[in-house]
């Protein structure tokens, strides 16, 4: 059920993208497309490279294969009228448009939504803006962690009275990441069914907002401000996370019936303060809940995190070792999934053509969905600017020489 | 091609038909297709999902028609119900199978197929059919029959060592984010999967296998678990709500909140360095020594921090983040739902939509379905189903059933 056929095309085989912009949430949807068949054209200049390159600062470019594989990448410098005209050139044979700059900035380069549907009447265009493309926010500034302040999630996250609960990422950039391919491949649907195009806005602040959960409507209807509960849970006890041998070791238990219950206190080997009464019924679980809970700690820290994680599970308990960089690099699991694969990079260096960096070797996550009877590659790895033949040449049909002209003109560049 | 006679493009996706037997860990995916336009039919046990059993409910009165958890994953989708536990129930969901283009299900992983209507089974009488089966660690590997709500997929994805306080115990997103990263993925395969089917030439249906803990693992990329353990041989951890080494860079309490700001380039420093200035009249802030970029300000962040909180508590939030925003630095609110449901900018760009509920208590209120704006497509707005509300449309209107056959199914408790 999980060989994909060789055989078989790539599900979106035949589609062709234009991917312009940078940083985490346009990538991730062109890796998405790309391993799914499309070809993904991404539009990069050696003169401003992605900032995400050198964050993390340790990274160097070492991160950048699991934001671009599956790409064709190229690169052009669209301020220039030549790399413009080539830039609408490569819209005229494409399928879909999507980008991340903001609406002046296209203007200014003349890369507008107009001209692009003046270029190609049936594209699908994918604006993907920070808080919005209209309406009052539409000239600020926002990025990735901060997000999550703003979509309402850390002031759902931690304790009362703990300030807001963060996570160390870029929140939901990832959720419009995902979102946009979604709403990419329905937009070609439409378009193959009734002739229509669509120009889909998609925004970072909304997409954290739209996953908020039932706490959005506990307040319209109660008046309630979302509850926050730190790991425990109104309708399940134990339900936490509890410290296991080790420097910053935890795993996370949670138990949602009496009889994950019994289980988990044969498991710890019956001990008499767990076979008391009180703890028979959820409800008696919930209420001796600090009880309940440093019991369990004090039986939990003496074990390796990921063997108690597979005794609970082999008993039928619900549980989750808190997995760290190393468990995931080496989990047999991930591994049996082929999740995690090898894969080179170039080391970023500024001011340095792209071409010309060393390579190293790196690791990407693969997509995760599997399917039967499409392929969904791992994909090759293109550096920036190694497609600038193909595309240019294969596709545009433009001569060698010209390549080679404005690539010393800095056009392609 | 498919026929849909009565699609013209109002809705972003075609009225493909979709059977939904997840349950909350999974229900997003089906929300998402049907908000977009996909008929999607929610199959519930004649009790009902469990998730009507959850609250909140209005005024905590416990009601199945009612749990504002259930409510929110299932808008837009339609209910009949049918016990999967019966050979019976088993026979008629095979004839819905026979017609439908997807099944999303979020079962164990042998569920479906010990009781004879697992993909393989149905396939046989629909070659199209796309099935989607989401699942906390996937349905292949070491772990496939481990089990595991929120709190153990965030934990197994490594998710929860990057959320929280440093020095105190991971902490879980409290939106239970683990239920939309799966779903996500197994809507973008699900729709890929029906562009081959209909428009690839030989296109032919297939089974998606989704892993909760892996769609989880690749929403923190930017943290590279696995590659900074190959790299420096160091775990990622939690920095809390405040960065130690971009400064500011976190959330900040003023007068009625907190404000989250970010400052990073020089430029930016030079511009909150000047407005604090302005406001408090401590010439600490023009030190030389705190100028520059990004980390740079690492070893002065107790004076930082504490000339930030000083100028800060002179501000309400709202004040903070316009005028942050107009001196062209990263200043947000940090947001109370109270604070979304009144935010201009999400009013004015069509995000929430007024849905109106039948029945008294609820009333009409607003649900998050406008992630994309357009011109051209709109979502679509009706509340969540009642359980079994489209029995008789579904059975007898679609299905064919008679009215007698209806009512002994009725009548044996399997409907």
């Amino acid at each position: 059920m999980t060989s994909a056929n060789i055989e078989a095309p790539a599900a979106l085989a035949g589609i062709r993208v234009v991917e312009f912009g940078p940083y985490v949430a346009l990538p991730l949807t062109g890796r998405i497309l790309g391993s799914l068949g499309a070809e993904v054209i991404k539009v990069e200049t050696n003169k401003v490279l992605d900032e995400m390159s050198f964050i993390p600062a340790w990274s160097r470019g070492a991160g950048q294969p699991e934001y671009q594989r599956g790409k064709r990448r190229i690169t052009l410098d669209v301020r220039t009228e030549a790399g413009r005209d080539l830039m609408l050139e490569m819209v005229r044979i494409s399928d879909v448009f999507m980008t991340n700059f903001r609406r002046n900035v296209l203007d200014r380069w003349r890369i507008d939504f107009p001209e692009i549907r003046k270029q190609r009447p049936d594209a699908i265009i994918m604006w993907q803006t920070g808080l919005g493309g209209h309406g009052p926010y539409y000239t600020y500034k926002s990025f990735g962690i901060l997000v999550q302040h703003l979509s309402g999630v850390s002031l759902m996250t931690g304790l009362p009275d703990e300030p807001p609960g963060v996570v160390n990422t870029s929140y939901s950039d990832y959720h419009t990441g995902v979102f946009q391919p979604a709403g990419i491949i329905a937009a070609l649907m439409r378009r193959n069914l009734t002739g229509k195009t669509a120009t889909l806005e998609s925004s970072i602040f909304k997409s954290g907002v739209a996953t908020g959960g039932p706490a959005l409507l506990d307040y319209q209807v109660n008046g309630r401000d979302p509850q926050r509960r730190g790991n425990r849970d109104e309708w399940a006890a134990p339900h936490n996370v509890y410290p296991c041998a080790g420097e910053d070791r935890y795993i996370a238990i949670a138990v949602s019936d009496d009889e994950q219950w019994v289980r988990l206190r044969k498991a710890m080997g019956d001990p008499e303060w767990a076979v008391a009464a009180e703890y028979e019924t959820r409800l008696g679980r919930r209420r001796n809940e600090d009880a309940l809970d440093a019991g369990i700690a004090e039986w939990s820290r003496q074990h390796d995190p990921q063997a108690l994680m597979e005794k609970l599970q082999a008993a039928g308990v619900p549980a989750g070792m808190v997995s760290q960089g190393r468990d995931l690099n080496e989990n047999a699991h991930l591994k049996s999934r082929e999740f995690y694969q090898d894969t080179q990079y170039w080391e970023a260096e500024r001011g340095v053509k792209a071409t010309e960096w060393t390579e190293g070797e790196s690791v990407s996550w693969s997509i995760p969905a599997k399917m039967s009877e499409t392929p969904i590659p791992f994909g090759k790895y293109s550096n920036i600017g190694e497609d600038n033949a193909y595309v240019f040449g294969q596709l545009l049909g433009m001569p060698d020489g010209e390549i080679e002209r404005l690539e010393e003109a800095g056009v392609i560049y | 091609m498919p026929r849909f006679d009565e699609y013209t493009g109002e809705h972003l996706i075609p009225p493909y038909r979709v059977l939904d037997l997840t349950d909350r860990r999974a229900a997003f995916c089906g929300r998402l297709l049907a908000d977009y336009g996909a008929d999607v039919v929610k199959v519930e046990p004649p009790s009902g999902d469990p998730s009507r059993g959850l609250g909140p409910y209005p005024g905590d009165v416990a009601d199945a028609e009612r749990s504002l958890d259930f409510l929110f994953y299932n808008t837009n989708k339609r209910s009949i119900t049918l016990d999967l536990e019966t050979e019976a129930g088993r026979g008629v969901f095979r004839r819905l199978a026979a017609d439908a283009d997807v099944i999303i299900e979020s079962y164990d992983r042998h569920f479906l197929g010990d009781r004879g209507i697992g993909y393989d089974d149905l396939r046989g009488d629909n070659p199209g059919l796309v099935m989607a089966s989401v699942t906390p660690f996937g349905s292949t590997g070491e772990w496939a029959d481990y089990s595991g709500d929120d709190l153990v997929v965030m934990a197994a994805s490594g998710y929860m060592q990057i959320t929280g306080e440093p020095d105190e115990p991971p902490v879980r997103q409290g939106n239970e984010h683990s239920h939309y990263p799966g779903a996500q993925y197994a809507a973008v395969g699900i729709l890929a999967a029906l562009y081959y089917r209909d428009f690839a030439d030989g296109g032919v249906g297939q089974h998606i296998d989704v892993s909760s803990q892996e769609a989880l693992i690749t929403y923190y990329t930017d943290a590279h678990p696995a590659l900074l353990w190959r790299k420096l041989g160091q775990n990622v951890t939690r920095v809390g709500t405040n960065s130690t080494l971009v400064i500011p860079l976190g959330a900040y309490p003023c007068k009625d909140g907190w404000i989250a700001a970010g400052v990073i380039t020089p430029r930016e420093w030079d511009a909150l360095a000047e407005w604090i200035h302005e406001v408090t009249g401590n010439d600490e802030v023009l030190n030389e020594a705190y100028r520059g970029g990004n980390q740079d300000r690492a070893e002065h962040i107790d004076i930082i921090t504490a000339l930030f909180l000083e100028f800060a508590e002179n501000f309400t939030v709202q004040e903070m983040f316009h005028e942050g925003q107009r001196r062209n630095l990263v200043f947000l609110p940090v947001n109370e739902v109270a604070d979304l449901l009144a935010d201009p900018q999400l009013a004015e760009s069509g995000f929430w939509y007024d849905i109106e509920h039948e029945e008294g208590s609820i009333g009409t209120i607003k649900y998050p379905l406008g992630i994309f704006h357009s011109e051209e497509v709109s979502a679509r707005r009706r509340p969540a189903p009642a359980l079994g509300a489209d029995n008789m449309a579904v059975y007898q209107g679609e299905l064919g059933m008679t009215a007698d056959e209806l009512a002994t199914l009725r009548g044996d408790g399997i409907i």
